[in-house]
């Protein structure tokens, strides 16, 4: 299977291109309207606004008895599903663990978290295991380290994740996602054994994501502790300004990118022709590095013209990139989630391949390709985009006027126009040029 | 692979995304016609061809579809390979030469024939499901063409 993808029998087609012109009007008109018509003073709550949850449910959530419960769940299905990728059918069509995950879990955490909270968090089976070996160790040495790191450990963590979804060339194999996966548990342990706890947060590329696609949930916690409802997008500006947080978010839109990308028929037929380990790595690093250097650019360049610290710019507003890179993921992977994902359930039912065991009688169900149209399809897929874009330009408003009240429009131009640029990259590759 | 003409016109209304955006949203209209009318009108050609042809003699009624030719020697595809558009609800028959014993699989429509070296393999199906599909050699792993159904 050769797919640009982990797996998958089929990719979206082309959005039609009235779709493409229609959507990139759109953008560029809303991001004039954003820094032209809206507010003129902050106006979005900060990381204090929000209304909190029933003490009493807070209490439950943040006790550790929901919490362990989960995380043991978690460990047993990653465990059932290794050994599923260990002693269950060779095929990739008929052993669920690729399915489990790339789509299930990798794009079904993105609708979990944005629904729910920072679930991967709440749930992570390492930070059970973690609890349970931490007696045999030092006493994490390395903790205090962690807060200069930042964020930089998970952006490397996905980084690896993402070459090995996109790029790794046997990557749809069982025993690929067998050996991924417990590698993945046995490096991670050892590094929170180092660095203690607080190593989940910052490296574990998957919570990580998580918690960064949670941020755009109504679902935060207020600076003093409290659980809120709030508006996601006082959340998403609430977000702490950890080093390492742009090239998390950098990773995530440019691999998405990449993985558009390989869709395309220019690049089929073209620079990925050899459909290779190292074409793929030096397109995804390239995609990475092109997202990267004009974000880095449109901010600096914002920066000069209001005469700011220039290098604190990338940082200050890479939580205002978050929902263009989530409205490019939802874009790439909605279908997906919602065709080739059934693939798990179906599977699940006779997950070793066994003869004549069909637990839920679903066994010999075809996946249906037709379930959701491909009008739907690309309606979602622009609609992603478009409101991604529009949510991003109107936290890069906000997040300008907090860091100079009297901030000039001209002023936040070139990021606008970075913005306007990933927007309307994401709608060719979705037009497919 | 050669130059293929039906790319152009896809390839100018790409173009024209990128000049085109600034000034209004209006002018898609016009990009809009020419990307759909030749998007419809490449299937034609690949499908009025195999009269010539001895294995389409005996299925006539294909003529009424689509029939994409492949050959594969030596590991290299040669034939209807890239891109090939085909109109959703339309009859599509894959006819694969090749050289080497092995497997066709069509993805998502999920259908399988075996390859034996010297005589064509054919898949006739309706092409119900719209998306993009990769026609692929099983055990070589290689890909013959990309099905895209809309």
């Amino acid at each position: 299977m050769l797919l640009a993808h982990g797996v998958g029998s089929r990719t979206d087609l082309p959005i039609p291109i009235g779709f493409a012109l229609y959507g990139a009007g759109a953008a560029i008109l809303a991001s004039f309207a954003v820094l032209l018509l809206f507010w003129r003073s902050p106006h979005l709550g900060g990381a204090d606004s929000g209304r909190p949850l029933p003490a009493g449910l807070q209490r439950v959530l943040d006790g550790a008895g929901p919490r362990r419960g989960l995380q043991a769940v978690a460990l047993l299905v990653t465990a059932f599903v290794v050994l599923v990728a260990l002693g269950g059918p060779e095929e990739t069509s008929r052993n669920l663990a690729p399915w489990a995950l790339f789509v299930t879990f990798w794009v079904g955490i993105v609708p979990a978290s944005l629904l729910l909270g920072p679930v991967w968090r709440f749930a992570n089976p390492l930070r059970l295991l973690h609890r349970l070996l931490r007696p045999l160790g030092p006493a994490a040495p390395g903790a205090h380290r962690l807060p200069a790191l930042g964020l930089w450990p998970a952006a490397g963590s996905l980084l690896v994740f993402v070459w090995l979804e996109l790029v790794y060339p046997d990557r749809s194999e069982p025993i690929t996602v067998a050996v991924f996966v417990l590698a993945y548990a046995a490096v991670h342990l050892a590094l929170a054994q180092w660095f203690g706890e607080g190593w989940f947060a910052a490296g574990d590329g998957f919570e990580a994501y998580s918690t960064l696609v949670a941020r755009l949930s109504p679902w935060g916690r207020r600076s003093d502790g409290r659980l809120v409802v709030r508006n996601p997008l006082a959340g998403a500006l609430a977000t702490p300004g950890q080093p390492g947080l742009a090239a998390l978010v950098l990773v995530l839109l440019g691999s998405t990118a990449f993985d558009g990308l390989t869709r395309t028929v220019w690049w089929q037929t073209g620079p990925g022709s050899a459909n290779d380990w190292f074409s793929g790595t030096v397109g995804l690093l390239l995609s990475i590095g092109l997202v990267a250097g004009l974000y880095v650019l449109g901010t600096r360049l914002s920066g000069r013209l209001a005469g700011q610290d220039e290098r604190v710019q990338p940082g200050r507003y890479a939580a205002t990139v978050i929902p263009i890179a989530l409205g490019y993921t939802v874009a790439h992977y909605f279908s997906l989630l919602a065709l080739d994902g059934q693939t798990t359930w179906i599977l699940l039912s006779n997950p070793f391949g066994a003869e004549g065991v069909d637990l839920f009688g679903t066994y010999g169900n075809r996946v249906d390709l037709t379930a959701v149209s491909a009008d739907v399809i690309a309606l979602v897929q622009v609609g992603a985009i478009i409101t991604g874009h529009v949510v991003g330009v109107v936290l890069a408003h906000e997040r300008a006027l907090l860091s100079a009240r009297r901030a000039r429009a001209s002023d936040q131009l070139p990021l606008v126009l970075v913005m306007v640029v990933f927007t309307l990259g994401g709608l060719g590759l979705l037009f497919g040029f | 692979m050669t130059v293929r003409p039906a790319r152009l016109p896809r390839a100018l209304a790409a173009s024209a995304l990128v000049l085109v955006l600034p000034l209004a949203a209006c002018a898609g209209t016009d990009a809009a016609a020419d990307g759909d009318g030749s998007a419809s009108s490449t299937p034609a050609p690949s499908g009025a061809s195999p009269t010539e042809d001895a294995g389409a003699a005996t299925t006539a009624p294909a003529a009424s579809g689509t029939r994409i030719e492949v050959q594969v020697t030596g590991g290299q595809v040669a034939g209807d390979t890239g891109r090939v558009p085909v109109a959703a609800g339309e009859e599509v028959t894959l006819a694969i030469t090749g050289d080497a014993a092995d497997e066709v699989h069509v993805h998502g429509y999920d259908l399988t024939t075996d390859l034996v070296p010297g005589t064509p393999a054919e898949i006739t199906f309706d092409a119900t499901i719209p998306g993009v599909f990769e026609v692929e050699l099983h055990d070589a792993g290689t890909v013959l063409l990309t099905l895209q159904v809309s």
